[in-house]
């Protein structure tokens, strides 16, 4: 398991539509938002390099300093953004797969709105238990 | 691509990579020249430039080139050395503050990000990182790994003035006071020297120096030497036009005339000598050591002997120490001068040949291990690359290599790396590779903060200009910086960056960027002492419901303490803590209507108004007379508005929620009201008084101001918590009343304000006549009229919560605090079940003593019935209420059902004279009530069936409470119809006379129709026998009485309630049940008075609902000798039909039971009994085992067990049909044969009966027309006689 990550999903509209820290180091209270300053300025890259591939899985994209993001892009153009420090690619990727069959499922309920915030906490605990499989 | 020289990084390089010439003179000459303002080489350096020369240039080849420009860098020999670095990173730190004092004064509010990428690049980019970056890669000159630093030339100066010139010259170029490269071996002493008298005119005519210049010109050579004049303008006033020094003096004042001393003819003469300088001496000087050097470095290195020759020896140095800096080269050894001749060949713009050099150099630092001049080599490579405009790919390898090289070598080549990515980044620039420029940019940061802060900064740039504009980096790369700026407490910086990154992050929902931009904007913002600003940006980050509780705490904190330190309180409109929930907003006011209780507030208005319909004055009936009037006095403006009463509060309710997890404090909560005058009354008026609530601030709840009384309340909130706040304004005086809004002080620091009409949210105004149409603002627009009565009204000890059938009088008090009587008093409530209104008398009546039978008085006919039905009180016409004083009225209570009541109270009301506009009021009065479940009565009828006019009553009674301990008192039927008496004496059934919780009882009472008995049965009896007495029966207590008031008006709604109308059935009986609890636990109000019960149910009718009745006669026992054939017996059938039509009847006969009596039993045990009023199912209890499904079962089964043996056959006809007038009696003669002795059940027949309807009369039974019933079992013996 990585000691830093954090996962986000983006919609389409660019915003967050979950978020989880993931990681097992001990938070530190900037943290969270220098993670989110990170994913964040990677979505410019994503934007750039989703349109040049079939793949949905786009591995790293961006680096800051020895923090590395990693982005899933659905066919919806929600993306799956990872920052992590880890090099595990296999990993990251049967996660984000995953990841993406548990967001299926929450699209099809018919009471989620696309693009609203998932408030699920099945989804919560199943994203969080598939971090500690994987990543 | 353009031409690479016009570049900016072309231009940055012919600019810096050029031939530099060491400056050596004597105090005096610098005398001279300080006159000026200047010294020197800064009076020199702006005629160094040469842009329009044209020198032809043969280096290595054989073919010329023209140089067209040229420059030369002049440099005291104190400054040809490696700059100190402290003193660099002081001068750099000074531009980047200057720059950052300039920005903050321009810098405008934030833009939008596509306002600014509309703009020129030039205008986007701030001008000074362009300075900042050339002063970034001066602080590397003068190392010793390149050459191009090397100064080519010495230019020797003295003054006319100097004693011994000549020999001032020899001792300038004193090596103890040269630099240290020309002394440790990095360069070569023997250096062109150029000597140079100047005369400064002020001193002397000309004539003295010109004898020394000839002097000089002997001992020196002609061409070394020259001579200038200087200062030749005497009054030093001389003015230049584009004064050239203003850029080599940047810290000058503006007053200081630069150069005042030179004339036009002194600058002719420094120009021409320095350009015969650098064409005359030194181009032709470096010409040549080029070709010097190439025809030595061709001996030594080209070919191929001596690229093996090379090989090899270099491989034999391999075991070499690996210093970080490699070996040290001497000026003497190939590898410098390669270098040098590869420098050379760069400054003159022979780039091919440079190239070849510098590679050739390159890999023998490389095998060397002199990593930094390898570095070194591989960045000239790179940017001859670019000059030559060649391989771009070679380039940036080049580049990148010369970049990692020096990043590997440490600290120590850090600041190279960093001078190596700025042309890299320029590189890439020039090449429209913007976004690989700036992780260049990101990756040159981190030697230095500041400097990191300032290339972040540029990266940013980069970002944003690059195609398609990068803006998430941007925004990032701007924070980026922004916090690098505050580590060096470049506040200014970091503040102008945090706010170009507004624009990006501005409408996202990436909460914890935007808090952490704001906070920090708003936190420097407050070391700057710019407070208001400060609190602007903190109070964005105030209601961040995401952030963690310490980050809450902190956000808070430093918010509060900013607003202290501004010393005053601020006005916020948009403050965020407290959310207020403006679709809770609620206001309730009383026009004509008015309310005694917050209760009666919150009901709906349909409920009040279905209520009143009755008792207030139609609007037809009224259109006349008042709402005429009343659209002559208020303007029609305000006809829309709602109407209010000076004096009396306006209530608002409004919902405020903390979204934190702190608590927080909210304190002086207010509403924001304006009042002024009605505008038609007197239009001039100017007294609109705002209660903006400027001076109340302070002040405490209530305070009374002349026109408005606003309430105040303060309150804190828990975190997450929601809060209903009740604030009220009472206007005074009469005008047009506006509440505006909401405001309150948080942490006793900051006041919100809350404007409600800017608010879009559909509110809710509780009393507003015709909501829909209004416009919001009309909702909270008040017209106040003048102070009118308004009665208030209460109910005394209304219990809270009781049991059902609690029957108690209660005392209903009005009271008139105006000074005007009202009138024509009327009441209305809404469940007449409960409650009703009493007489006058019964106010201090005994209770409960009233309710029982006067023996003096026959008060049977006494009811309020007429009243009930109505459902409106007429109190009588000469009560008014005068001023101050207060009415009493009784009221009766009875707790009808169990569940939770609302009970809705009414009271009508005209005031006289006091306003044309309100003429009558209306009091509402709400009560909510507990009933809970007491005793669960149930009655069954049953007919007799020996008697065909009395009945079997049974009833069950059930103590559902769970504690309570009923005293049974009396059954009652109601009316004069039914007799009833006890089957069996109460003793024997419940000798405690009292119900514990949960104890069930069942008992049975014989009831019989009056009418029917009355020609025999004395009448003066029966009156006494419609009640029983259950309870003790030695005690002298007279019995309730059912027949007056309250018991019969109750037992009437209670009729009327359940859908039934006063004449009913003729086998239907209404029965009270009354108990007593001697020390109600339930009204905490009241505790341990006695309590009254009363049940009532109607229409208990006959579980068998049939109209038939009939009694079959004859004798139970026979002796019959059966040694006769058989034995006849006659028995007599008695037919009523009870029912109001005629019924035909048809008996039938059988002999076999088991055929045909079957099916029906089986239907009558299955279904359970239609049409038993006043039965329920009764919980089985464990003490009881009477339930009625089993008695019918068992009765059902009998004739079935007992059939098995017909023993005898019906003789006579075996089926009769007859037809019976209502309410007559029939006999039938039956007979049957009996073959032998024994016992025998004669019920094996069936009555078929069908009533035909009579013409004038609705049938209520019309499903029951038809009907069969099976026989009574009557028993036979016959016995055999002797």
């Amino acid at each position: 398991m990585t000691s830093t990550a954090c996962f986000i999903i983006v919609s389409r509209n660019d915003i967050p539509i979950y978020e989880a820290e993931v990681g097992s180091a001990a938070k530190r209270a900037d943290a969270a938002q220098l993670h989110q300053f990170i994913l964040h300025a990677a979505l410019d890259i994503v934007q750039d390099l989703a349109w040049t591939t079939s793949a949905m899985f786009l591995k790293a994209v961006d680096r800051f300093n020895d923090l590395v993001v990693s982005v899933y892009v659905t066919a919806g153009h929600t993306r799956f953004m990872l920052l992590h420090d880890s090099r595990n690619e296999d990993g990251i990727k049967s996660f984000f797969q995953e990841v993406h069959e548990l967001y299926i499922k929450i699209l099809l309920n018919p009471l989620y709105l696309p693009g609203s915030r998932i408030t699920s906490s099945h989804f919560d605990t199943k994203v969080r238990a598939l971090a500690r499989k994987y990543l | 691509m353009a031409d690479p020289a016009n570049t900016p990084l072309g231009k940055m390089l012919l600019e810096e990579i050029t031939p530099v010439v060491m400056v050596l003179c004597t105090p005096l000459v610098e005398q001279s020249c300080l006159k000026n303002g200047i010294s020197l080489v800064q009076m020199l350096s702006p005629f160094c430039d040469f842009t329009n020369i044209d020198v032809p240039v043969r280096t290595s080849s054989d073919q010329p080139y023209r140089l067209h420009k040229f420059k030369l860098r002049l440099f005291y020999s104190t400054d040809v050395r490696q700059p100190n670095l402290e003193v660099a990173k002081e001068r750099l730190k000074q531009v980047i503050t200057q720059a950052g004092e300039k920005n903050f004064l321009e810098s405008s509010e934030p833009s939008q990000v596509n306002d600014f990428l509309s703009r020129p690049e030039s205008e986007i980019l701030p001008s000074w990182f362009q300075f900042f970056n050339k002063e970034l890669v001066r602080t590397l000159s003068f190392s010793d790994h390149e050459a191009f630093d090397h100064p080519v030339a010495c230019l020797l100066v003295v003054s006319t003035k100097d004693d011994e010139p000549i020999n001032r010259f020899v001792d300038l170029f004193n090596t103890n006071k040269l630099p240290s490269l020309l002394n440790d071996g990095a360069m070569d002493p023997k250096i062109l020297k150029h000597y140079l008298l100047v005369h400064d005119n002020q001193d002397g005519p000309l004539d003295k120096a010109t004898k020394l210049f000839a002097e000089m010109r002997n001992a020196f050579g002609q061409n070394d030497c020259q001579i200038i004049c200087i200062n030749s303008s005497p009054d030093g006033q001389f003015h230049h036009q584009n004064n050239p020094w203003e850029l080599f003096k940047p810290d000058a004042l503006p007053t200081e005339n630069l150069g005042g001393f030179l004339n036009l003819d002194d600058l002719n003469e420094i120009k021409d000598s320095l350009q015969e300088l650098s064409s005359k001496r030194i181009i032709p000087y470096m010409e040549q050591k080029i070709r010097v050097l190439n025809q030595q470095v061709s001996a030594t290195r080209k070919g191929f002997r001596n690229q093996i020759k090379n090989l090899w020896w270099r491989k034999g140095k391999e075991d070499i120490v690996d210093t970080p800096n490699g070996p040290v080269y001497t000026f003497n050894s190939i590898e410098s001068q390669i270098r040098i001749l590869g420098d050379y060949a760069f400054m003159l713009g022979d780039y091919e040949l440079a190239l070849s050099n510098y590679r050739l150099i390159s890999t023998d630092y490389k095998i060397d291990k002199a990593w930094m001049r390898y570095a070194g080599v591989q960045e000239m490579m790179g940017l001859t690359y670019f000059m030559l405009d060649q391989s771009r790919k070679e380039a940036e390898y080049c580049m990148e290599n010369a970049f990692n090289t020096y990043l590997k070598l440490g600290s120590a080549g850090r600041r190279n790396a960093t001078r190596c990515g700025l042309w890299w980044v320029e590189m890439l620039k020039t090449r429209d590779q913007i976004k690989e420029a700036a992780t260049v940019y990101f990756r040159i940061c981190g030697e230095d903060t500041l400097h990191s802060a300032v290339l972040l900064e540029q990266a940013s740039f980069c970002y944003l200009l690059s195609k398609p504009p990068m803006l998430h980096k941007y925004g990032f790369h701007l924070v980026l910086s922004g916090d690098h700026y505050k580590k060096c407490d470049q506040i200014k910086h970091a503040i102008r960056t945090y706010r170009s990154a507004i624009p990006v992050y501005e409408g996202t929902t990436w909460s914890r960027i935007k808090d952490h931009v704001h906070f920090h904007i708003g936190q420097w913002y407050a070391l700057l002492g710019m407070y208001d600003v400060a609190v602007s940006h903190m109070l964005e980050v105030l209601a961040s419901t995401h952030q963690s509780k310490t980050t809450q705490e902190l956000f808070l904190r430093d918010f509060l303490q900013i607003v202290q330190k501004t010393g005053r309180t601020f006005e916020v409109v948009k403050l965020q803590l407290p959310v207020i929930n403006i679709s809770s907003l609620k206001v309730i006011f009383e026009d004509h209507r008015t309310n005694a209780s917050a209760e009666a507030a919150s009901v709906r208005e349909s409920v009040w108004r279905s209520l009143e319909e009755e008792i207030i004055p139609s609007l037809s009936t009224t259109r006349s007379n008042w709402l005429d009037l009343q659209s002559k006095l208020i303007p029609r403006k305000y006809k829309e508005s709602n109407i209010c009463v000076a004096g009396e509060a306006i209530k608002v309710d409004i919902e405020f929620k903390n979204p934190l997890q702190i608590p927080i404090s909210v304190s002086s909560v207010s509403l924001m009201c304006e009042l002024s005058a009605n505008p038609e009354e007197d239009a001039n008026s100017s007294n609109i008084e705002i209660q903006n609530n400027e001076s109340k601030t302070s002040t405490s709840i209530g305070d009374i101001n002349l026109s408005l009384i606003l309430s105040e309340v303060d309150f804190s909130l828990e975190g997450g918590e929601t809060t209903l706040v009740q604030l009220t304004v009472t206007p005074r005086i009469e005008g047009i009343l506006n509440i505006v809004g909401v405001k309150w002080k948080l942490s006793s620091s900051v006041v919100g304000l809350c404007n409600f009409e800017s608010n879009p949210v559909n509110r809710r105004v509780v009393k507003g006549r015709r909501k829909a149409k209004h416009s919001p603002s009309n909702d909270l627009k008040f017209l106040v009229i003048k102070s009118t009565p308004r009665l208030e009204g209460f109910i005394h000890s209304l219990p809270k919560k009781t049991y059902a059938g609690d029957l108690r009088p209660l005392v209903l008090e009005l009271s008139n605090p105006s000074k005007f009587p009202v009138k024509n008093l009327k009441m209305k409530i809404s469940n007449p079940r409960f409650l009703y209104a009493g007489n006058q008398k019964e106010l201090n009546a005994d209770f409960p003593a009233c309710l029982k039978k006067m023996n003096a008085e026959n008060s049977g006919g006494h009811t309020n019935g007429k009243k009930m039905s109505q459902n409106v009180f007429h109190f009588p016409e000469d009560i008014s209420l005068q001023e101050e004083t207060s009415l009493s009225w009784p009221l009766w209570f009875h707790a009808a059902v169990p569940g939770n009541i609302h009970l809705f109270i009414t009271i009508y009301y005209e005031t006289e004279g006091v306003s044309n506009i309100m003429k009558y009021r209306t009091l509402r009065m709400h009560y909510n009530l507990l009933v809970l479940p007491s005793l669960d009565v149930s009655f069954e009828l049953s007919a007799r069936p020996s008697r065909s006019q009395e009945f079997l009553l049974r009833m069950d009674v059930v103590n559902k409470t769970s504690s309570e301990c009923f005293q049974v008192h009396q059954l009652s039927s109601v009316g004069q119809q039914w007799e009833i008496s006890l089957l069996q004496p109460v003793d024997s059934i419940l000798p405690s006379q009292s119900l514990f919780a949960g104890q069930s009882l069942s008992c049975f009472f014989k009831l019989k129709d009056r009418r029917m008995s009355s020609a025999s049965e004395d009448s003066t009896l029966s009156l006494i026998q419609s009640d029983v007495r259950l309870g003790p029966q030695d005690s002298s207590e007279a019995p309730f009485d059912v027949s007056s008031s309250p018991l019969a008006d109750f037992h009437d709604c209670e009729r009327s309630s359940q859908g039934l109308s006063c004449q009913g059935y003729e086998y239907k009986a209404d029965f009270i049940f009354i108990t007593q609890l001697p020390k109600g636990n339930i009204d905490s109000g009241a505790p341990n008075t006695p309590l009254v019960f009363s049940h009532h149910a109607c229409d208990c009718s006959l579980s068998s609902m049939s109209p038939i009745s009939w009694v079959v006669d004859g004798p139970r026992t026979i002796q019959h000798n059966f040694s006769a054939p058989l034995c006849e017996v006659n028995l007599k059938m008695t037919i009523t039909n009870t029912s109001d039509s005629v019924a035909s009847v048809h008996i039938n006969t059988f002999d076999s039971p088991s055929s045909n009596s079957q099916p029906m039993d089986d239907a009558t045990a299955s279904q359970p009994p239609e049409n038993q009023a006043g039965w329920s199912a009764i919980p089985v209890v464990s003490d009881t085992k009477i339930i009625t499904n089993d008695a019918l079962a068992t009765q059902s089964s009998k004739p079935l067990s007992l059939g098995s043996v017909p023993q005898f056959i019906w003789s006579g006809s075996s089926s009769t049909k007859l037809t019976l007038q209502p309410r007559l009696t029939t006999e039938i003669p039956l007979q049957i044969c009996v073959f032998a002795p024994g016992v025998y059940d004669l019920s094996n027949y069936v009555l078929n009966w069908n009533l035909t309807p009579v013409d004038n009369k609705v049938n209520q039974e019309v499903n029951k027309s038809s009907g069969s019933c099976q026989g009574y079992p009557y028993n036979l013996t016959v016995l055999e006689s002797t």
